[in-house]
C-alpha cells in the first residue's frame, strides 16, 4: 500500500527531494515489513466474502523481503530517470505484487494480479520504440488470457467451495483454470512467449523490475496452491532444460537472460513442485537469491545499452577494460546464476537438485544437472562476448554512480549469501533446516561440472559464437494463429459485413417505400411497370428520363386510410369478443 | 597472463578427476551418485549435448533478423 500510494506523489516532487523519496518508501516498507507478526489484518467484508489484504507467514515474509530489497536497489539503479511516469509505473508494479504476495484471498489476489500485469506494460512502453510498443501489446494480450483463466478459475472455485480464501488447491477443473492462469506469470512451457518477447524490449531501468516481480509472484502463489504437485515439478524440470537450450541461441543479451528467467524459474517450480519441506525451502531460496543475481544481470546489460546503445553480442566485446564495475558485477552475477560454489546460486540450486534425488526423481535430478551445465556455457559465453571478446571498434565510459552503486551493493548480496548461507537459512518457511551446502562432496561435483564444462567451451567456443537472426519459439504459431484471425476480419468476414449491409439497406428501402404508402401495396408493382415503360416511351420520345418515381402521382384520399383503420379496428375487436 | 590462466585451468582440470576418488557423495540416492568423478562426465558429455542440441535447434528456428516484419 506504500508502494501504492506513494505512486501518487511522485508526479508532485522534484529533483533531489524526489530521489530521497523514492529511496524512502522502500526502506519504509521494508521496516513496516520487520513489524508484521503470523496472522490476518486489514479484513474487509465485501458482498458477503472476507477480503484479507495481510496474511502474514514465514512464505509471505521471505518473498516480501526481498521484493523490497531488491525495490530499493531497483530504484537506486533508475534514480536518474527524470520520466515520473517510468517511476509510477515501478512504484505501482512493487506494490500490486506485495499486494499479491499478502493476499489472503482469491478476489484481492486476482485484483493486484491484474495491476501487476498493467503497470508492467508501461516499463516496455517507456521505451518508446516500436518494436517496443508491439511486444507491450503481446504481452498485455497474454496476460489478459492468462488473467481471464485465472478469474475463470477462481469463479468456479467460489461457486464450488463457498469460500474465497487462498488454500492449496488440487487437479478439479477450476484448479486447472487456475494453475494455467499462475502458469502464464511463471513461464510454463509453451505459454513463457510474453517473457523473451518483452524483457528485452523494455527500458534499461524496467527491465530490471520486470525480471524480478511477474515470474517470483507466480512461483510464490504456486507454492502456496500447488506445492507437492509431481505435474509442476516436471514442468519445472521441462523449464530449465528448455530456458537454456533457447539462451544458448541467442544474440541479444537481454533476450539471453530472459531465456534463463523461464530457466532458473523452472527449478523454482521443480522445488515447489517437488513439494517436501528441502523442495518448498529451495524453491524460496531460489526466489530469493535469482532475484539478486538476475537483477543485477539486467542492470549490467541494461547499462552496457546505457551507455553505449549496444544489445547485441555481437556488437560488443572488449569492454571490460572500459567499465570495470560493470564487467565485475557481471562475472559475480554469471558465476551466482550457474551456481559456482562461494555464491548463492550454488546454495539454492544444490537444495532443489538434492530436494528431487530426495524425492526419487531421477529424471528430473538429471534436467537440473543438465540445465547447470548449460547455464554455465551461458554465462561463460555472454561474458566472454560481452567483456572479454576482442573488439577495436568499441569505446564505452562507465555507467553513472547511482547505477555503479546499486550493481555493487546487489553483487555484495550475492557472495553474502554465497558466503553466509545462514543469513538466508533463518528466513526460509520450514524450519530447522538440515541441508549444508559446503560439503566436499557437493562442492568438488559442482567444480568438476563446471570444469568440465568450460573445457567444452574452449573447443566449441566458435560453435557457440552468437549470429545475427531471429530465433522462433512458440510464438511462430501465436503470431501465425494472430495473423490469421485478422486475415479472417479484413477479407472473408469484412466482404460478408458488407453484402449484409448492402442487403439490408436494399430491404430497409423496400419497406421505406411500402410504409409511405401501404395501399399502394398491390398496385405498386403495376405502377413501377407503367412507371417503367413510360420511362422507356418517353426516352424513345426524345423527352427527358429525369423524372423518377413520385409517389404524391399515385396516393389515395386520406379518407382510404380512415376506411383502411376502422376496418382493421372492427376486425381486432371481433377477434377480441369472439375469444 | 592469458597462459596463466589457461595453465591453472588445465591443472585443476587434471587434478579434480583423481579427487573425486577420495571423496564419496553424502547421500547416495541414485546409483551413478557412487560412481566416483560422475559430474566430470555430466560435465563434458552434457555440455557437448547442449552444443550440439542447440546447432540442431538452430537449423529449425534460425531466421533472419527481419523474419516477422
Amino acid at each position: 500500500m506504500l508502494f501504492i500510494l506513494g505512486a501518487v506523489l511522485i508526479p508532485l516532487l522534484k529533483g533531489r527531494t524526489k530521489q530521497i523519496y523514492l529511496l524512502v518508501i522502500p526502506v519504509l516498507a521494508f521496516l513496516d515489513i520487520l513489524q508484521l507478526e503470523a496472522g490476518t489484518s486489514w479484513v474487509y467484508h465485501f458482498l458477503g466474502y472476507e477480503l484479507i489484504f495481510c496474511q502474514v507467514d514465514r512464505l509471505s515474509l521471505v518473498v516480501g523481503y526481498i521484493f523490497v530489497i531488491i525495490g530499493f536497489l531497483a530504484l537506486l539503479y533508475s534514480l536518474h530517470i527524470e520520466e515520473d511516469g517510468q517511476h509510477v509505473a515501478a512504484f505501482l508494479y512493487v506494490g500490486s505484487s506485495l499486494g499479491v504476495v499478502f493476499a489472503g484471498d482469491y478476489f484481492s489476489l486476482f485484483a493486484f494480479w491484474e495491476v501487476m500485469a498493467v503497470s508492467s506494460v508501461f516499463l516496455v512502453w517507456y521505451q518508446k520504440e516500436k518494436r517496443s510498443l508491439d511486444a507491450g501489446f503481446r504481452y498485455l494480450i497474454m496476460h489478459i488470457i492468462g488473467g481471464c483463466s485465472l478469474l475463470a478459475g477462481i469463479i468456479i472455485y467460489v461457486v464450488n467451495t463457498g469460500s474465497i480464501a487462498v488454500t492449496h488447491l488440487g487437479t478439479s477443473p477450476a484448479d486447472i483454470f487456475i494453475l494455467i492462469g499462475f502458469g502464464l506469470n511463471t513461464a510454463f512451457i509453451p505459454i513463457h512467449t510474453w517473457l523473451p518477447d518483452a524483457y528485452p524490449e523494455g527500458t534499461v531501468t524496467g527491465s530490471v523490475f520486470m525480471s524480478v516481480y511477474t515470474t517470483k509472484t507466480g512461483v510464490y502463489v504456486l507454492a502456496r496452491c500447488f506445492a507437492g504437485m509431481p505435474l509442476v515439478a516436471y514442468m519445472g524440470g521441462i523449464m530449465t532444460v528448455y530456458g537454456v537450450l533457447f539462451a544458448l541461441l541467442q544474440n541479444d543479451a537481454r533476450r539471453l537472460l530472459s531465456y534463463h528467467i523461464v530457466s532458473q524459474v523452472g527449478y523454482m517450480v521443480a522445488g515447489v513442485g517437488v513439494g517436501t519441506e528441502l523442495g518448498v525451502n529451495g524453491g524460496i531460496a531460489h526466489v530469493f537469491n535469482h532475484i539478486l543475481y538476475k537483477a543485477l544481470l539486467f542492470m549490467c546489460m541494461g547499462s552496457v545499452l546505457y551507455m553505449t546503445g549496444k544489445r547485441k553480442l555481437t556488437d560488443m566485446g572488449g569492454l571490460a577494460k572500459y567499465m570495470p564495475v560493470t564487467a565485475a558485477a557481471c562475472v559475480v552475477a554469471s558465476l551466482s546464476i550457474a551456481g559456482a560454489p562461494g555464491f548463492n546460486g550454488y546454495v539454492s540450486k544444490g537444495m532443489v537438485i538434492a530436494s528431487a534425488a530426495q524425492q526419487h526423481m531421477p529424471i528430473l535430478e538429471l534436467m537440473m544437472v543438465l540445465a547447470a551445465v548449460g547455464t554455465f556455457l551461458s554465462f561463460v559465453k555472454l561474458s566472454y562476448f560481452a567483456f572479454f571478446a576482442p573488439n577495436e571498434e568499441i569505446r564505452a565510459k562507465e555507467s553513472p554512480l547511482n547505477m555503479q552503486l546499486a550493481m555493487l551493493m546487489t553483487a555484495f548480496l550475492c557472495v553474502l549469501i554465497g558466503v553466509y548461507p545462514e543469513v538466508l537459512f533463518r528466513v526460509l518457511p520450514f524450519q530447522p533446516i538440515h541441508y549444508h551446502p559446503y560439503t566436499p562432496g557437493h562442492v568438488l561435483g559442482t567444480v568438476q561440472l563446471f570444469l568440465l564444462a568450460g573445457l567444452a567451451f574452449m573447443v566449441a567456443k566458435d560453435m557457440l559464437a552468437p549470429h545475427r537472426g531471429t530465433v522462433l519459439d512458440f510464438d511462430y504459431f501465436y503470431r501465425m494463429g494472430g495473423r490469421g484471425i485478422v486475415w479472417v476480419c479484413v477479407v472473408p468476414l469484412s466482404n460478408m459485413r458488407f453484402r449484409l449491409q448492402t442487403s439490408s439497406s436494399r430491404t430497409i428501402d423496400v419497406i421505406t417505400r411500402i410504409a409511405k404508402n401501404p395501399i399502394m401495396l398491390l398496385e405498386i408493382p403495376i405502377a413501377y411497370a407503367y412507371f417503367r415503360i413510360t420511362q422507356g416511351l418517353r426516352y424513345i420520345g426524345g423527352y427527358s428520363s429525369s423524372e423518377m418515381y413520385n409517389e404524391n402521382l399515385y396516393r389515395r384520399p386520406i379518407g382510404v386510410g380512415v376506411l383502411v383503420a376502422i376496418i382493421i379496428l372492427f376486425a381486432l375487436a371481433l377477434i377480441y369478443f369472439i375469444l | 597472463m592469458k597462459k596463466t590462466l589457461k595453465r591453472i585451468f588445465y591443472l585443476f582440470l587434471i587434478l579434480c578427476i583423481p579427487a573425486g576418488f577420495l571423496i564419496e557423495h553424502e547421500h547416495a540416492v541414485f546409483f551413478w551418485h557412487k560412481i566416483p568423478s560422475i559430474d566430470v562426465v555430466f560435465g563434458f558429455l552434457g555440455a557437448m549435448l547442449l552444443i550440439g542440441g542447440a546447432r540442431l535447434l538452430a537449423h529449425l528456428v534460425h531466421k533472419e533478423e527481419d523474419f516477422y516484419d
